[in-house]
């Protein structure tokens, strides 16, 4: 057996001594999203669905429309639909391929992973949505000159917490699940399933509840502490149980 | 640098790794051998943190891995070739991990140009043989030169080539100083590639020690232009001397030191003269039989 000891230096001689710096980690998950087909995928539906579906409601509305908002917020949320996938493939997508093992042996915090993740997906999120709603804002510029622009600035700004809240709920319920296909069926069952037949049976509670009802609220600057609220109570609930979930469960 | 100490993990009441302690040397390389489901893969998990232990405790320099700064700088492991995006290249897939362990982007090249995958670094991964998958497996491990390496089962999919280079560059991560613990079910490639051996059955280590001694003798092989002369001779010096292959002579609990001796005074020319040891797989199955 021979008794020679590697030295410190040789250990260390191209690494880093500690592990990233979070906002170091949070670029490395937004690559990560970026770096698959599916998440550039994602990125480009959720893109460019609004502007689609705002050219479509614009050319084939009966008549002239009076505001940009109501428009710009309610395609904006199809496009934040659409971001719930990338949050969900952030974190469930890493349970199934089974990357979380190589994740977390480089970074074996699992809260600060999820830290990380929940800051990458809020800010592609936003940013996404943002650049969705500015699109679709241009196409109304085209489509319906004389609509007016009165709060058109803050749909914009509401249509990107949209993107970055419904991105951190993906992600959240996503850890929490740790599966691809139950994630994304249990959040698109509850959004465009059950909230929807709620609305119909129970509108009281469905406005109480419903996150993208939140949204067009805070846009039209009705309800703004109830918005806020239940905003934040989605957000809060999905990130600690994805957070405590993930903690807990074991990569085999 | 690995302290092992009475590591044990259950399954509501199954116990599949009980008490398990080793302590792994700079300068070594350990085969962790067992049969399926002996409780290797756990007890690697479980090192790593990726499995919580019910009892005792794993420490890598000193420290649990979760609280080493960087751990993977420390520790390279491989445990599951098959845990990578098979949407991304593979010089993507390195990029990410370099970046997160802070070498630079001309390392990526380096590790890829010693697995022998610069080639098709640019391919999507879901493209690539197991072997190939292997092979990333193992640059990524390599990527900041770690004084650990702990490999589950590496040769799995790898030619017989490619076993041989694997075998050369742990031996050679010895060499340096480093520390190699190696878990696989391919008995020769253990016999060739390790010092020392930790045998695992049932959850419980029933076998710590260098391959020499656990492999141990079973007497000597001789032959003999005369061999009933020569068995004569041995027989009266109070050796047991039996047939063995070709007309071969065994000499049970005997070193080639006390046949020569024997053959030397009784005036014998031999034509063969070796140890004989027990195969590993004799020793495998010995230990871990149930």
């Amino acid at each position: 057996m021979t008794a020679a000891v590697v030295s410190p230096d040789h250990v260390h001689a191209t690494a880093r001594r500690t592990g990233p710096s979070l906002p170091a980690a949070v670029g490395l998950e937004v690559r990560k999203s970026l770096s698959t087909r599916s998440g550039l995928t994602l990125v480009a539906a959720a893109t460019l669905l609004a502007p689609a579906a705002t050219a479509i409601a614009a050319g084939t509305a009966s008549q002239p429309l009076d505001n940009v908002l109501g428009p710009l917020v309610i395609t904006g949320m199809l496009s934040a639909l659409v971001l719930v996938s990338l949050g969900v493939l952030s974190t469930a997508g890493e349970w199934s391929h089974g990357t979380v093992q190589t994740t977390f042996l480089l970074e074996p915090r699992r809260g600060r992973v999820m830290a990380a993740k929940a800051a990458a997906v809020a800010l592609m999120g936003a940013a996404v949505a943002a650049v969705a709603a500015g699109i679709s804002a241009l196409v109304l510029v085209a489509m319906e000159p004389s609509a007016s622009w009165a709060g058109g600035g803050r749909a914009i700004l509401m249509v990107a917490v949209g993107g970055a809240v419904f991105a951190l709920i993906g992600a959240g319920v996503g850890a929490a699940v740790g599966n691809t296909p139950g994630a994304l069926t249990g959040i698109y069952l509850l959004d465009l399933g059950l909230l929807p037949v709620l609305q119909v049976v129970k509108p009281a509670l469905a406005d109480k509840i419903d996150p993208g009802n939140a949204v067009l609220n805070l846009a039209q600057g009705a309800h703004q502490a109830l918005s806020i609220t239940i905003l934040a109570v989605w957000v809060g609930v999905a990130l600690i149980a994805g957070t405590v979930l993930s903690r807990r469960r074991q990569v085999s | 640098m690995i302290t092992v100490s009475g590591l044990t993990k259950q399954y509501g009441g199954r116990t599949v790794v009980d008490d398990v302690t080793f302590t792994l040397e700079p300068g070594t390389v350990t085969g962790f051998l067992g049969p399926n489901g002996a409780g290797k893969t756990t007890t690697m998990r479980m090192i790593t943190g990726l499995v919580p232990a019910t009892a005792g405790s794993a420490l890598v320099d000193g420290r649990p891995y979760a609280a080493v700064p960087n751990p993977a700088s420390v520790m390279g492991t491989l445990l599951d070739a098959g845990a990578v995006h098979p949407g991304r290249t593979g010089r993507t897939h390195l990029r990410l991990l370099a970046d997160s362990l802070g070498v630079p982007a001309s390392r990526v090249e380096g590790v890829l140009a010693l697995v022998g995958l610069t080639d098709a670094a640019g391919r999507r991964i879901r493209g690539y043989s197991l072997g190939m998958r292997q092979r990333l497996g193992i640059a990524g491990a390599l990527l900041a030169d770690p004084p650990v390496l702990m490999f589950d089962e590496p040769a799995n999919g790898l030619d017989p080539e490619g076993i041989r280079w694997m075998r050369g560059l742990l031996r050679g991560h010895a060499a340096r100083g480093g520390t190699v613990l190696l878990s696989s079910h391919l008995l020769g490639e253990v016999e060739h590639t390790v010092d020392r051996l930790l045998v695992i059955g049932q959850g419980r280590i029933v076998a710590d020690g260098p391959v020499a001694s656990l492999l141990g003798t079973e007497g000597v092989s001789v032959r003999s232009g005369e061999p009933a002369a020569l068995a004569a001779d041995l027989v009266a010096k109070g050796y047991a001397v039996s047939p063995g292959d070709d007309g071969a002579l065994v000499v049970s609990g005997a070193t080639p030191g006390d046949v020569g001796a024997v053959a030397a005074a009784g005036g014998h020319v031999l034509s063969e003269l070796r140890p004989l040891q027990r195969g590993l797989e004799d020793v495998f199955f010995s230990l871990t039989a149930a």
